[in-house]
């Protein structure tokens, strides 16, 4: 860390998103969730399905409505925006979503589908417009000849850069990237990570970066947060958090990814169960049942995610000790 | 080297488009399952990999067309039986468990009912024996309270849960000589996929069972197959040893394959 204090692009304070599911009974997808994603820097959100790392996406940006905390993006806070200034907020932070089939319209050529932004959120005239989509085809690895195709006549890959073509069309300097790798082969993952490395230090852009796949996080991220049912258990700077995890469902989690070597054995944390419900969840451990460490006071109340120190932070004491 | 399970040779073949036009996509698939371990099939989208599975159970999509090569199982070319014996062997010698559990399952029967009827199908005996077969199975692939989880339905499952409950019929109640697991994990979180790889591993070892799976992800195949076997674009283009394919890979592809696997930078772009 430098004296200079960060510029922070993107910070959350007690973010939280319940769902009633009838009955006074409420899902709590999100729960009181802190956050910091400084300029430039990876940020990667890591967990399984149902930790709520998607749902803290789209509840930074409004695209589900919180119904706690406050979101601030370049030092504006975001819950009080009306529509029009909601809608002005997003030229400085853009989404990349997991399935490029699904988030192009298939009736739209990638000219369309690029031009779009550069109409809303810059009213550029047309032809600044077609030069400025040849650049971003430039930037992403397409060529202009691109521009007429539409997206099923792309591979996989390509349709994803498209995706990151028009994430960038705005000029934005925050990415959020929502498993951007996930629907495409090894080869091409490689590839588009490549791009989004290349990106980030051209154009000075602060990512946060949800995945499940574990390799892709230490391959992209300066810093991690793991999630579990809803809330953050473990942060820290990357190397740190894979190479001496704290928190044992952070150690479950990185003893269970296949590593493509052979012979790498490791020492596996099995953790007992499944996920539990995220409906009204007790005042424990959200681990509680599953963990191998647990002593008796982890059922009486949720651990606070304390500073341990070197930039991280745990909610586990019990590790610590 | 023992005597092969099963044996692909020179299996060709082409998609039909309803046009009547053909568009290759095997071109002399070879590879060998030796009894008793897990061979891995690996490949990308395109390989070829599932549609040569598929072709093992004579379950290919209608539109695929062979040309010429034999599935050699037991001393029988499978291509070449009639369909009754196709049959007989399909599920009782030859069992398949599919990517998505939970889309594999009937939604309106009890994951118990289904188990038990696989059961019967197979093995006959009254529904009551059957329904305890299906519940043995499934507290053999470690599903908790097993008698109630049988009278629950498929959506009442986890995915990894529903994934057992497969993998309980297919390897279990069928008690078939081959598995075909093709991407058995995709999909699932890795926590839960890391189990479900340890419990086709011990069904292996503990049952004699011979498995074939199918996949996109080294990671999974280092550490509990035996043998492994690389497609691209239809073509096998090594098969070997686990150990020799990720120690020692001799074709570029796989090279490029393994190092795009680990993020490595000396990964090639690979063509598509």
């Amino acid at each position: 860390m430098t004296s200079a204090a960060p510029y922070i692009v993107l910070r959350a304070e007690k973010l939280t998103k319940a769902y009633p599911v009838g009955r006074g009974r409420r899902l709590l997808a999100l729960d009181g969730v802190d956050l910091e994603v400084a300029a430039g820097e990876t940020l990667a959100l890591v967990g399984e399905s149902g930790s709520g790392k998607s749902t803290l996406a789209r509840c930074a940006l409004r695209l589900v409505e919180p119904s706690g905390g406050e979101v601030w993006i370049n030092g504006r806070p975001v819950r009080p925006l009306g529509a029009m200034a909601l809608a002005a907020l997003y030229r400085e932070v853009q989404m990349v979503f997991q399935d490029p089939n699904a988030s192009l319209n298939p009736r739209m050529t990638v000219r369309q589908v690029v031009h779009e932004p550069l109409r809303l959120h810059l009213s550029m005239p047309a032809e600044k417009r077609e030069r400025r989509a040849q650049t971003l085809m430039d930037m992403v690895g397409l060529t202009a000849a691109h521009l007429d195709r539409y997206p099923h006549e792309l591979s996989g890959g390509q349709r994803q850069r498209v995706g990151i073509a028009r994430a960038l069309a705005a000029e934005p300097n925050l990415l959020i990237l929502d498993e951007p790798t996930a629907s495409l082969d090894v080869s091409v993952r490689g590839q588009i990570l490549e791009l989004l490395r290349r990106l980030q230090v051209e154009l000075g852009l602060a990512y946060l970066f949800i995945s499940h796949d574990l390799q892709v996080v230490r391959h992209m991220a300066d810093r991690v947060a793991v999630m579990y049912l809803g809330g953050i258990v473990e942060s820290g700077p990357t190397r740190e958090i894979f190479e001496r995890p704290l928190h044992p469902y952070t150690r479950a989690l990185l003893s269970a990814a296949p590593v493509a070597r052979f012979g790498a054995k490791r020492q596996r944390l099995r953790l007992a169960g499944e996920i539990p419900s995220p409906i009204d969840p007790p005042d424990a451990c959200r681990l509680v049942g599953r963990c191998p460490l647990q002593q008796e006071s982890c059922a009486s109340r949720r651990p606070p995610l304390l500073n341990v120190g070197a930039g991280r932070t745990l909610a586990c004491p019990v590790a610590l000790a | 080297m023992t005597v092969p399970l099963l044996e692909v040779e020179g299996l060709s073949g082409a998609f039909r488009s309803p046009g009547g036009e053909m568009t290759p996509v095997l071109f002399d698939v070879g590879f060998a399952l030796q009894p008793g371990v897990i061979t891995a099939i690996v490949g990308e989208t395109g390989s070829g990999k599932s549609l040569t599975a598929l072709s093992i159970l004579g379950i290919q999509p209608p539109n695929f067309q062979r040309s010429s090569g034999r599935i050699l199982f037991e001393g029988r070319d499978l291509l070449a039986l009639p369909a009754e014996e196709i049959r007989a062997i399909r599920g009782r010698r030859i069992s398949m468990v599919f990517q998505d559990a939970r889309a594999a399952l009937n939604p309106v029967f009890t994951v118990g009912r289904q188990l038990a009827d696989v059961h019967r199908l197979h093995h006959g005996g009254s529904a009551a024996a059957a329904m305890c077969r299906a519940i043995e199975a499934l507290r053999s692939v470690a599903i908790p309270e097993p008698e109630r989880r049988a009278r629950q339905y498929p959506h009442e499952f986890s995915g990894g849960m529903a994934q057992r409950a497969m993998i309980a019929m297919a390897a279990l109640v069928c008690a078939p000589r081959l598995v075909i697991l093709d991407e058995p994990t995709t999909g699932l979180d890795v926590t839960i996929q890391a189990a479900i790889m340890e419990l086709i591993a011990e069904l292996v070892a503990e049952r004699g069972l011979t498995a074939c799976l199918i996949t996109h992800d080294l990671g999974v195949v280092a550490e509990t197959c035996a043998n492994v076997v690389v497609m691209q674009s239809g073509r096998v283009v090594e098969a070997a040893s686990t150990e020799a394919i990720f120690t020692r890979p001799r074709h570029a592809y796989t090279q490029r394959l393994l190092a795009a696997s680990l993020l490595e930078d000396s990964a090639e772009p690979v063509p598509a």
